[in-house]
């Protein structure tokens, strides 16, 4: 049994090589073995006091954002970039638990998770993000929906930390939103969840759109057969909507029947369709869109 | 009958538990430490219904660490329960429900109490689960209690096989007042069990000195948990202390007489302090107490002019593996699905049917919250049937100040009319509203309960004072109040008193935070102690001034003569003079008020709760704005009009309001007990019972009737902890109707629930158009 305590990203790969399990807010490796989920690991190093792991670079890469690992939700649904070009992932992280949860929680730790019902999660895939994941042997990138392998499991090495989040460029005249159907304000996880990236052309209808979705499988699912869907967002939101209920695959449990969950996310992926495409014409709609716009009233 | 006064300084003040609680300076049972101290652990049966075949804890005991395990063996062979003696302290061969206790560990710490645990080794036959109430009922329903029949029991409740409590009432002539009725509604409602979820988990340490035990638990009711003690482990009451630290709520879950006895026995057999520490599993789990799942079937008949000719209801209440406290739920379940209402010809039967679930047990305003719901719910159809508007419906057909109710109580002056009117006022009831929102206005009732209580109150010789009183405060600051009451009985401030409270060797006897009774009778307690104390100053003051007692003022802190203000001696230096002499000491209990007559009604299995002394009344209206694509609801706006006699602290009256709709849209919303087929909890923990949080909390608009209450508690006061619990989740269910064009017939009214029910709407409106 161990707790160190990293100063730099190569401590903690030096510690994780040895088989320790890094540690950023806690927020889901203490709580879960708590809940009896899994035992807390034998070893742990915690990564939150690494200098500069909590930065939000703007302007990286070709013109997009870099986030550390160690970014909090708090950071990021305060962020003006961030809740300004890359809305979809400001409205998930605006939503995680309470005001403490957000500040506490990071943006590694809500990837590495790796929970079908992350709110993150299915912004990210709709912007495109890449994870960079670095052990002692060398760094490399995954598109994030490739990180993905199952509840819980990530198809980084035990070794790997995740050090960034990288997100691209967004294209002209486009917009995103991520909402999900709660059954409270608060403390809330997804009973579903949706997101979606709208690119409009001159004339006000949708070019391009990409639509992901949280709680209806066993990882965050990306929704297929978009590429050639063009049109007014009216029929946009329509046919992603009946293509989100088709390619969802949820269970049922205590919060949702399966029948329910396969219904509602397709609900909540034209909400999405609709305030996506209403922020690529240039309307504020202020972070988390499921408060600015009520969840009754995003119809 | 008393008229009384108007309290004579309602003062909206800040309750003098606040600092602490709020700075994290209160200390909580869960906050002490003894040297020595062991940690207890439970082994629980883990299922439903079982007759243990193997029972053994000799790896458990041989681990080193571990200071006492204890079984039923071990403990004096007592069958206890205030209503029905069908529980023992440890499984007494048969296991009932999931987290039945089967034996307790008492070691060094909780990881080897829990590894104790693991190792005791237990074997079943398993029995067949009973999951369903009504099922129980039927006449080849397996018996939870094979040995029902030689249980000891209360004489007033009538029992056959597993319905531990029938209860009817009946009065005039409900066939023939169905069969000359215009409309006859039928409805079937189906409420799920709750829980009280207290903030703060259970916590309990026992310490032995000699043959005497102090135990610090944190309970609502300490003379009943001290009961308790006594009865299972056969103690006198002089030899155990009960002490309440702090309590982080309670809402009904701690009344009763918990697992105080279990950690005293470890204790004693460790020869070492026991400390109980409940996860929030446990505490979803083990208590025998959470609100009980009910089922009903309503029929009402109405006249061509929309007056209630008849109603009959029947209803199953899920009493769970024991009686607990539970036994008058079936007679108070039915005064609450007969409602506030005038109804000649009427008849209420219900069953308190045994289940293999945890046992049933007060939670605030129990069997009420969601009687009212079903019934309210009903009472809008009803309404709609005959084309009356419901609020003019309710106008027309509640009680009122000289109406008859159902049980055949005649009421003195009551405010349940004015509180339909004022609710309907400030929810803006009639106003346009988008197609998605919709008001719903629902009543509620509760009796107040008059009981005995006691009180000291002392002045010492500096002029400070002290009350020191067996009232419990539970989190309603019914117990800060009362200084308030001593200071205007003295002509003294609240700020010169502090409590002494929550110790069952210190201070007379009081029932404890429960039935919202604190306010009504130890209020009555205090004053009657300061009473004794104002006589016992207006004699030295009179001696003091040189001139007759019966002239002399208490005021401001002074002794002054009638008619001459500054013929004045401060109550301090009367205080210094007793201090050499005869000490100011008082003590008072009072006579508590007896119940009022009740004619022409017949009751079966009468617990004593059809006749109701200072009954509360409340209307809500509930403004709600609906998802019809997912069935979500939200609260916009709640209107609550409540009838509680007189306020004495407005702004703790608003709180338990606040506090009361906020649990209610809970329970109207979110917060249900599931069960899997094998009678297990499926949602026993926050993550899946999910609570209202502030960000939930909607605006709200209160206003108390204060009229002049017969027969009421100090100043007219009755009790306000559980009323504000009662009408909420009506009046919302009575909007969502409106908003999906059919009632949602079970509770919780979750957004999967309401979208049911809409398909439902259409695909009939659909069928019909076809
Ligand atoms: C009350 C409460 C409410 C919550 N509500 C929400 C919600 O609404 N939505 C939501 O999505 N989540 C929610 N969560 C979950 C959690 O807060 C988030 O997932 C959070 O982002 C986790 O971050 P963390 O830093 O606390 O992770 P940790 O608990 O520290 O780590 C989580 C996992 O990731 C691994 N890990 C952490 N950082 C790295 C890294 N840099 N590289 C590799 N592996 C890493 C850890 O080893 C661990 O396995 C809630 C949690 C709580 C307690």
């Amino acid at each position: 049994m161990s707790f160190t305590i990293a100063r730099t990203v190569e401590d903690a790969l030096a510690a994780i090589a040895a088989g320790a399990r890094p540690i950023a807010g806690g927020t889901d490796l203490v709580v879960g073995a708590r809940h009896g989920k899994a035992a807390l690991p034998a070893d742990l190093v915690a990564i939150d006091r690494i200098a500069g792991l909590d930065e939000i670079t703007v302007g990286a890469g070709n013109g997009g954002v870099t986030l550390g690992a160690n970014v909090s939700h708090h950071a990021i649904e305060h962020h003006p970039v961030l809740a300004g070009s890359y809305s979809a992932l400001a409205d998930g992280s605006a939503l995680v638990g309470s005001p403490a949860t957000r500040h506490v929680g990071t943006i590694g730790g809500n990837v590495m998770n790796a929970s079908p019902a992350m709110d993150t999660g299915a912004g990210l895939v709709v912007l495109g993000a890449e994870v960079e994941l670095r052990s002692v042997h060398g760094t490399r990138r995954v598109p994030i929906g490739e990180l993905w392998s199952g509840p819980g499991r990530t198809i980084a090495q035990p070794d790997e930390l995740c050090v960034a989040v990288h997100l691209p460029q967004p294209a002209p005249n486009s917009g995103s939103a991520y909402l999900r159907l709660e059954y409270r304000r608060a403390m809330e996880i997804a009973v579903v969840g949706a997101a979606a990236n709208i690119t409009l052309a001159a004339d006000g209808t949708v070019a391009a759109v990409r639509v992901a979705l949280s709680a209806v499988g066993p990882t965050i699912v990306s929704v297929t057969g978009l590429d050639t869907l063009v049109g007014s967002v009216d029929d946009v939101a329509d046919a992603v909507a009946a293509a989100a209920s088709e390619q969802a695959t949820p269970i049922s449990d205590v919060r949702a029947s399966d029948r329910y969950r396969r219904h509602t996310v397709g609900v909540m992926a034209r909400r999405a369709v609709v305030a996506a495409a209403r922020r690529a014409a240039g309307e504020t709609i202020a972070i988390p869109v499921n408060r600015t716009l009520g969840i009754g009233a995003a119809s | 009958m008393t008229i009384s006064t108007p309290a004579p300084n309602p003062a909206r003040f800040i309750r003098a538990d606040g600092p602490d609680k709020v700075t994290g300076s209160g200390r909580y049972t869960a906050d002490l430490t003894l040297t020595g101290m062991l940690a207890a652990k439970f082994k629980y049966a883990g299922i439903a219904h079982g007759r243990i075949t193997r029972l053994d804890t000799t790896a458990a005991k041989a681990i080193p660490g571990v200071f006492a395990v204890l079984t039923q063996a071990d403990v004096p062979n007592v069958r206890f329960g205030g209503f029905v003696q069908d529980r023992t302290l440890f499984a007494d061969g048969v296991v009932r429900f999931e987290a039945e206790i089967v034996a307790a560990v008492a070691a060094v710490d909780a990881a080897t109490a829990q590894r104790a645990v693991d190792a005791i080794v237990v074997e079943y036959e398993p029995l067949p689960v009973v999951n369903d109430p009504e099922a129980a009922l039927t006449a080849d329903a397996p018996l939870v209690h094979t040995d029902w029949a030689s249980y000891g029991a209360s004489g007033a409740l009538v029992r056959e096989r597993n319905d531990a409590s029938f209860s009817s009432i009946a009065k005039g002539d409900v066939d023939r007042g169905m069969a000359e009725a215009a409309v006859v509604v039928r409805s079937r409602y189906d409420a799920d069990g709750c829980h009280a979820a207290p903030i703060e988990p259970r916590a309990i340490v026992a310490q032995w000195e000699g043959d005497k035990v102090t135990i610090w638990t944190t309970t609502q009711v300490p003379y009943d948990a001290r009961a308790g003690v006594c009865e299972t482990l056969e103690l006198p009451a002089n030899r155990v202390r009960i002490i309440v630290p702090h309590l982080g709520g309670g809402f009904g879950g701690k009344c009763g007489f918990h697992f105080e006895a279990h950690i005293a026995a470890l204790a004693k057999a460790a020869r070492r302090p026991v400390r109980l520490l409940f996860s929030r599993r446990e505490e979803f789990l083990a208590p025998d107490k959470r609100r009980e799942s009910i089922c009903y079937d309503f029929e009402t008949g109405v006249s061509s002019d929309g007056r209630i000719v008849a109603r009959r209801v029947t209803m199953v209440l899920d009493n769970g593996a024991y009686t607990a406290d539970a036994g008058f739920f079936s007679q108070l379940g039915a005064m609450h699905a007969l409602g506030p209402y005038r109804i000649p010809n009427l008849l209420a039967e219900a069953h308190l049917a045994y289940t293999n679930h945890q046992p049933s047990g007060s939670v605030r305003a129990p069997t009420a919250p969601q009687t009212c719901w079903a019934l309210e719910s009903h009472t809008d159809e009803v309404a709609r049937a005959i084309g009356m508007d419901p609020v003019a419906f309710r106008q027309l057909n509640a009680v009122d100040t000289g109406a008859e109710g159902p049980s055949g109580q005649t009421y003195g002056e009551i405010g349940v009319q004015e509180c339909i009117e004022r609710a309907a006022r400030m929810a803006g009831y009639g106003q346009q509203l988008p197609g998605d929102e919709a008001i719903g206005v629902a009543i509620g009732w509760w009796p107040s309960f008059a009981v005995p209580s006691g009180a000291y109150v002392k002045i010492d010789g500096d002029g400070s004072a002290q009350i020191i009183t067996g009232a419990q405060e539970c989190g309603t600051g019914s117990v800060m109040t009362l200084p308030q009451l001593a200071a205007d009985e003295l002509g003294m401030s609240a700020a010169d008193f502090q409590l002494v409270y929550q110790d069952t060797s210190v201070a007379p006897y009081d029932m404890g935070a429960t039935g919202s009774q604190t306010l009504f009778n130890n209020g009555r307690a205090v004053i009657a102690a300061a009473a004794q104390i104002a006589e016992q100053l207006r004699a030295l003051a009179a001696d003091h001034l040189e001139a007759d007692p019966a002239d002399i003022v208490l005021a401001n802190g002074q002794a002054f003569v009638a008619g001459t203000p500054d013929r004045a001696v401060p109550i301090a230096t009367l205080a210094g003079i007793a201090a050499g002499g005869e000490l100011l000491i008082g003590h008072g209990s009072g006579m508590p008020p007896g119940p009022p007559p009740i004619s022409g009604s017949t009751c079966v299995g009468d617990a004593g709760v059809a006749a109701w002394v200072a009954p509360q009344f409340s209307c809500h209206a509930v403004r709600v704005k609906l998802d019809r694509d997912t069935g979500v609801a939200r609260i916009m706006h709640v209107a609550a009009a409540h009838d509680s006699g007189t306020i004495i602290n407005p702004l703790g009256a608003e709180g338990q309001v606040q506090g009361g709709v906020l649990m209610g849209i809970g329970q109207a919303l979110t917060e249900g007990t599931s069960y899997d087929n094998e009678a297990h909890q499926r949602n026993a923990g926050l993550l899946d019972y999910k609570l209202q949080t502030c960000a939930d909390a909607p605006p709200m608009d209160i206003h108390f009737v204060q009229i002049n209450t017969p027969n009421a508690g100090p100043h007219g006061a009755k009790g306000l902890a559980e009323a504000p619990n009662v009408a909420t989740a009506a009046a919302i269910a009575n909007a969502i109707a409106q908003l999906v064009g059919a009632p949602v017939r079970q509770l919780p009214m979750t957004a999967e629930r309401v979208w049911d029910a809409l398909q439902e709407v259409a695909q009939n409106t659909i069928g019909g158009a076809a």
